[in-house]
């Protein structure tokens, strides 16, 4: 673990402290503004942050190495898999009889060698971190919309609704995850990417969506909401101006997770032919003959791709923890 | 206590047939019948009818039942322990399940024996040695544990006992595929067909316990009675092995059923890889086949372990903790 230097931290930094400061003749305006701690307007009420907190979030990232090592090599594979394919274009499914099974790191025309069918292996791998980081990120915004939407409402109203979410997560806890996505991705019909994320998104979303409950549950009790309210504020105001922004340090921390949970599940679908097709690659897909490879004495076929989804979500885990630690200096 | 328990399996029961009721839904609505699956294209329309009606699927006519009533007539059957029949070979799906089960339980019980015997140690000596070689090692290793789904750790490590040791003596001759020829006759045999399979499905738990385990006994050792207990002038061990060590290990029991659901997933896919004979297995091929009543019954088969073990976890941590009380 990286020693982070101490920083300096006013009061404003931490979240739920400003809103101690009303007073009963505040008025909405003023209310807004202190609602984000290190506005210029938070001054008047004498707490003086230097910087933001968002500010000082970054600074406290920035300053754990391992996360910070994590996020560059993360750059690399998302600006690769970004790039690369633009330029290479159709390179990743053109076949080349004559040269199959090129091992790697022989030529620079195929630095990571050739596949059975001779398509050039690099130019795959990144196809399929295309595939795995859209999954990914995709899958995580309908968390986010899903669990992040039905987890306030029920937090902040309860009743049938806050019933309703518990017992649904109890199904989805107690269910194999694995072969709940399996079963309603095959019940869909054709197997296709956009139903993959769907699914992902639709059976998986509880985990941020309890995180959000227990959130506002337990901010909607402040006084700073009382206050908001004895102002006048509307319930939806309250939500999205109030509760949410301090609500959302947790949640942040648990979508990053989310990001690298989601592929290695798509790694498995892929695995198992359920999920993106041939001739697209994914890093799943990849693996799918592995057998015959090791039999074959072609390992690097195995090993690039499983190494290239254990290194990513190996990073994104990472980072996951680095924001953590910099969104909440008390967990350390 | 006895009213609690009451409540808790009334809504474990009540949560099994919610999950029936959505997953039986989801299946009948699916695309394609069950006879397509294999089946001969010449085959004459009242046989296909006929076996329909045997699936109670449709009536003797061969109009079929609405879903609602499929599902009145599956949950009856269910009720008397029959699960249906498979759509692929037309074995009782409880058959199959009963077959496959003993070596699922096998493998799955013992990656979870093999992931407590470490993972809680591991956990232990890193947080009473907080910032040490060890505790960096360990918090290293479980960070790298849970990045690797159990089937890529699967194929490692058929790449390293398989292709890369296959010529030196450090394979130690650990079988890569199947189960055992002299079954529990030949305990020895068996355990060598386990190492594999154990491993990589024991490894992510390993890590997963150890990190709790470690916080848990973290958060214990900052409290103010074991500063009490060192006050007296108690040995650190004494200390740390029996006042915080009772009290840190008592919310493992709750992710110990939390872990199951999550074994099972993996099992789903590291069966398949070593080829074991287990319920994982018959999942996976029930799926390439779309033979969803044991689709179906493997989901059941393993909601209802979940709701057992939480069950179990929760009466356990009430008996374990005098201060839970329901």
């Amino acid at each position: 673990m990286a020693q982070v230097p101490p920083l300096p931290i006013g009061p404003a930094g931490v979240p739920g402290a400003v809103p101690d400061q009303l007073s009963v003749e505040t008025t909405v305006q003023q209310e807004r503004d202190l609602a984000q701690p290190g506005s210029a307007k938070a001054d008047e009420f004498g707490a003086a942050p230097e910087l933001g907190f968002w500010r000082l979030a970054v600074i406290r990232f920035l300053h754990h190495r391992v996360a910070t090592g994590a996020l560059i090599i993360l750059a690399i594979i998302v600006l690769s898999a970004i790039v690369v394919p633009i330029i290479t274009g159709d390179l990743y499914r053109i076949q080349d009889y004559r040269h199959p099974f090129k091992p790697p790191f022989q030529s620079f025309q195929h630095l990571f060698g050739t596949d059975d069918l001779g398509r050039d292996e690099l130019a795959r791998l990144l196809r399929g971190a295309r595939v795995s980081i859209m999954v990914g990120v995709l899958a995580v915004v309908g968390y986010l919309l899903i669990g992040g939407t039905l987890g306030a409402l029920a937090g902040y109203y309860g009743g049938w609704l806050d019933n309703a979410l518990m017992r649904f997560t109890d199904i989805i806890i107690s269910a194999p995850f694995l072969l709940v996505v399996i079963a309603i991705t095959a019940a869909t019909g054709g197997v296709r990417l956009t139903t993959v994320i769907i699914v992902i998104a639709a059976t998986g979303w509880y985990e941020i969506g309890r995180l959000m409950r227990a959130q506002f549950l337990v901010l909607r009790e402040q006084e700073f909401v009382q206050a908001a309210r004895a102002l006048g504020a509307s319930n939806a105001r309250i939500i999205v101006r109030h509760i949410l922004p301090n609500a959302l340090a947790p949640i942040i921390v648990s979508a990053t997770l989310g990001v690298s949970g989601i592929i290695l599940l798509e790694a498995a679908l892929g695995f198992l032919g359920y999920s993106i097709p041939p001739p697209e690659p994914s890093w799943g897909n990849m693996l799918q003959n592995f057998e015959q490879y090791l039999l074959d004495d072609q390992a690097y076929l195995v090993v690039f791709p499983a190494t290239a989804l254990v290194i990513t979500a190996l990073c994104i885990n990472l980072i996951g923890d680095g924001i953590r630690d910099a969104l909440d200096p008390r967990q350390r | 206590m006895t009213f609690y328990l009451i409540r808790r399996v009334a809504i474990g029961i009540l949560l099994l047939f919610l999950m029936s009721a959505m997953f039986f839904t989801l299946t009948r609505v699916t695309p394609g019948r069950p006879i397509s699956v294999g089946e001969n294209p010449k085959i004459h329309q009242s046989v296909i009818n006929l076996r329909l009606h045997r699936l109670g699927l449709t009536d003797e006519q061969g109009n079929s039942y609405p879903i609602p009533q499929q599902y009145v007539l599956y949950l009856g059957a269910l009720l008397h322990g029959d699960l249906g029949d498979s759509y692929v070979n037309h074995e009782k799906v409880t058959t199959l399940l009963l077959q496959r089960l003993p070596n699922s339980i096998l493998l799955l019980g013992a990656a979870l024996l093999v992931a407590l015997a470490i993972g809680i140690p591991l956990g232990i000596f890193a947080a009473t040695r907080q910032y040490s070689k060890l505790d960096i090692t360990t918090s290293l290793v479980s960070y790298v544990g849970v990045s690797i789904p159990s089937f890529v750790l699967g194929i490692y490590l058929l790449l390293i006992f398989g292709v890369i040791l296959r010529q030196s003596p450090l394979h130690w001759g650990f079988p890569l595929f199947g189960m055992h020829t002299g079954g529990v006759d030949d305990p020895i045999d068996l355990l060598y067909h386990m190492v594999l399979p154990v491993t990589s499905l024991a490894i992510l738990q390993i890590a997963i316990f150890s990190r709790f385990m470690r916080a848990s006994m973290l958060e214990v050792l900052h409290q103010d009675y074991i500063r009490t207990a060192r006050a007296k002038g108690l040995s650190l061990e004494k200390v740390n092995y029996k006042h915080a060590l009772r009290n840190a290990i008592l919310p493992i029991i709750t992710l110990v059923a939390i872990a199951i659901p999550q074994i099972v997933n993996g099992a789903i896919i590291t069966e398949g890889i070593f080829s074991w004979p287990g319920t994982g297995q018959l999942a996976f091929q029930a799926v390439v086949d779309r033979d969803y009543p044991v689709i179906l019954g493997v989901v059941m088969l393993v909601a209802a372990g979940t709701v057992l073990f939480n069950l179990i976890a929760d009466v356990t941590y009430a008996v374990a903790d005098p201060r839970i009380r329901y």
